[in-house]
């Protein structure tokens, strides 16, 4: 298991250098940096430019910068932005309880609504149930989170002249303002999750319900309702698990767009905004950011898979 | 590569020159097109909710291609004295704040969609595959390299940098199919890895190696057609992935310039007369929304269709392909659904239970 573990761990930052590598490129590859653009505004001279270029690091090769960054992100330090002058570790965790929050919100509804459709569907299969909310899952999951919040807002609109408060206020400061606020972002960005969950939740349901320990479960004479509460779903809970994790990254993509419309100002805001000014700093360190907290839970949900099935701790292949 | 296959083959090839070697018989045609028909046939009984959307994309394809003739009217052409006006005989779904035929502008928004998910959908599904393939084959430490590169570009939120590529480059088709295109070739990496990882051990693919095919032979006769259909039902759920990303694009401003009819741009324009003229968002929305389910629904009928491990409880199962098909399919259509979720579960889960056992 520590073998395991360290192993993991290891291809970890393997994986974090290497999304470094690609996103430090991919700013490269694209033409204009943030001086020459804040100085076409103000227009300023080439001298002062470059003056600006050398205080920023711009004028190193981009390999000097990638490892200034890394000597500098290793110790906690992920730059200052361009703009604000702030450090980039500042502006993101100010802003971080938002989007938790949300996505958290977000990935409850989503998880507990999605078992629930799930494990319908796979009891009824082949019924005109488990098909009507088959094509359910389907339509939700393929009504993109920001449509699904923009029908929303347009029926409110059009038929109660209702729109969430354009300030935000934080639960604890106002809640009634905050739950209004919330609610749509949360409803829209959890309907996906909620789909992928449902349809997971149901292949995996009929695979554990068709296997012989089902079978002995229900010779022995155990009720229906325990055969599938208790020994068919909780078997399909840990496929379920990874797929919430994963559905992490799209929930925080996500936020990108629904923050943006709901003027909620969490980390999606500021990476919307950054990039729109083209504070390199803040678009490469909330990136790898995300990447990391990505990769982080990859790792931990591989650990707990390692854990619960001696299969995978020894190396063996599963499938 | 023109060694013979089969002892038959000799046999029916008769004395053929020696410089030309003799080419294994093909069927005829008409038996292709019968047994094609045939597949399909059992399809649509099988999946009658696959049916209709199949049905769908088809005339979501024609009316793609056919936009010009389809449109009543010119997508930008602007009639400046007909400014929102709500659906009538002239302008069926009504008009956009600069006086365009808001159906017109759906219609097109169809070929826009549909350019960019046909050629982002290809590109990425050929590069994925051939890089998931080789990945798989070859094993090791290119293995090795290689994944982790899948890895990263995985991890890295894609949209982040979609966004800053469509904002420092402008917004245009082109570098949004390049930018999605980059992002979704891991997918298809980490499902043809996987399907390569279990043909591999195949005893067919022994005893191809054991008649002394080389790699190159033995990937393209034997690994790439048992692993197709899970690539090609993956590819139906990726397409509708990338339409939704096209839309998500535009209607941040950064996908399809604007006079581009795009049903994401439509949404962002329409939000600020949404109490004004709600045609503007429902229009786009619901042909965003219905072309997207289907993709999703035949991605999923065909997963369900081609696993034979989810029908078990249901019926008997019925061939699904002509006889010649099915012993090649086979093999890759077991335990379809833990693959194609494996999918999109980047770098993890089960993806990773699949690693081939270590020395």
């Amino acid at each position: 298991m520590i073998y395991y573990t360290l192993r993991r761990l290891g291809y970890g930052a393997v994986v974090m250098v290497l999304v470094t590598i690609i996103v430090f490129v991919i700013m490269r590859l694209v033409p204009g940096d943030a001086v020459s653009l804040q100085l076409q505004q103000v227009g300023a001279s080439k001298e002062e430019a470059d003056a600006l270029r050398a205080e920023f690091g711009l004028d190193d090769p981009v390999w000097v910068q990638l490892w200034h960054w890394l000597g500098s992100a290793v110790q906690g330090d992920l730059g200052t932005s361009f703009y604000s002058g702030e450090p980039v570790v500042d502006l993101f965790l100010a802003r971080v309880p938002v989007t938790v929050t949300l996505g958290l919100l977000a990935m409850l509804v989503g998880s507990l609504l999605g078992l629930t459709v799930g494990v319908i569907a796979a009891v009824t299969r082949g019924s005109a149930v488990d098909g009507i909310l088959r094509l359910i899952a389907v339509a939700f999951l393929s009504v993109p989170n920001f449509v699904v919040a923009l029908l929303v807002l347009t029926a409110l609109a059009i038929w109660f002249a209702w729109s969430p408060p354009l300030v935000y206020a934080g639960p604890t400061e106002d809640f009634a303002s905050w739950l209004q606020q919330v609610i749509i972002p949360v409803l829209a960005l959890g309907t996906g999750g909620m789909a992928a969950v449902a349809r997971l939740t149901r292949s995996s349901m009929l695979e554990s319900l068709g296997s012989d320990y089902i079978r002995t479960v229900r010779a022995k004479g155990v009720r229906e309702k325990t055969v599938i509460l208790k020994h068919a779903l909780r078997n399909s809970t840990i496929a379920v698990l990874t797929l919430l994790g994963l559905e992490l990254a799209t929930v925080l993509g996500g936020t990108v767009i629904i923050e943006q419309m709901f003027g909620l100002p969490g980390t999606g805001q500021l990476i919307y905004q950054a990039v729109l000014d083209r504070d390199y700093p803040v678009v490469v360190a909330c990136t790898i950011f995300y990447a990391g907290l990505f990769v982080f839970t990859i790792i931990l949900l591989d650990l707990l898979y390692a854990l619960v099935d001696p299969r995978i701790r020894h190396g063996r292949a599963l499938s | 590569m023109t060694q013979q296959r089969t002892w038959t083959d000799t046999g029916k090839a008769g004395p053929a020159p020696a410089a030309k070697p003799a080419k294994p018989p093909r069927p005829p045609r008409r038996d292709t097109v019968r047994r094609v028909l045939r597949s399909l046939r059992t399809f649509v009984r099988a999946q009658p909710l696959g049916a209709a959307a199949l049905l769908l994309i088809c005339l979501f394809v024609l009316v793609a291609i056919a936009a010009p003739l389809v449109a009543p009217h010119d997508p930008i052409e602007q009639f400046r004295r007909h400014i929102l006006e709500p659906p009538s005989a002239t302008y069926p779904l009504g008009t956009d704040d600069l006086g365009r035929d808001v159906l017109s502008r759906a219609i097109h928004g169809a070929r826009t969609s549909l350019i960019i998910g046909v050629t982002t959908t290809t590109i990425s599904l050929v590069v994925g595959t051939a890089i998931g393939v080789i990945s798989g084959y070859f094993g090791r430490g290119l293995d090795l390299a290689i994944q982790r590169v899948m890895d990263a570009v995985q991890a890295i939120p894609g949209i982040v940098l979609l966004l800053f590529i469509a904002v420092v480059l402008g917004p245009s088709v082109r570098n949004t199919i390049i930018a999605l295109t980059f992002f979704i070739i891991p997918s298809f990496n980490r499902i043809a890895r996987a399907e390569t990882l279990r043909v591999r051990q195949e005893p067919y693919v022994e005893a191809a190696r054991a008649t002394g095919a080389g790699a190159p032979r033995i990937l393209y006769r034997h690994i790439l057609p048992n692993m197709m259909a899970s690539v090609f039902t993956l590819g139906s759920l990726i397409f509708a992935g990338v339409i939704i990303a096209e839309s998500a694009l535009s209607f941040l401003g950064i996908g399809a310039p604007p006079p581009t009819p795009s049903w994401g741009l439509m949404l962002s324009e329409g939000v600020r007369y949404v109490e004004r003229a709600p045609w503007l968002i429902i229009v786009p929305a619901i042909a965003l929304s219905i072309a997207v389910f289907s993709f999703n629904l035949l991605g999923d009928a065909l997963r369900d269709h081609l696993d034979p491990r989810l029908q078990r409880h249901v019926k008997a199962a019925r061939p699904w392909f002509g006889r010649r098909v099915i012993s090649r399919l086979a093999p890759s259509l077991a335990k379809g659904v833990e693959r194609i979720e494996a999918t999109d579960m980047p770098a993890g889960g089960s993806g990773r239970a699949s690693e081939p056992p270590r020395n």
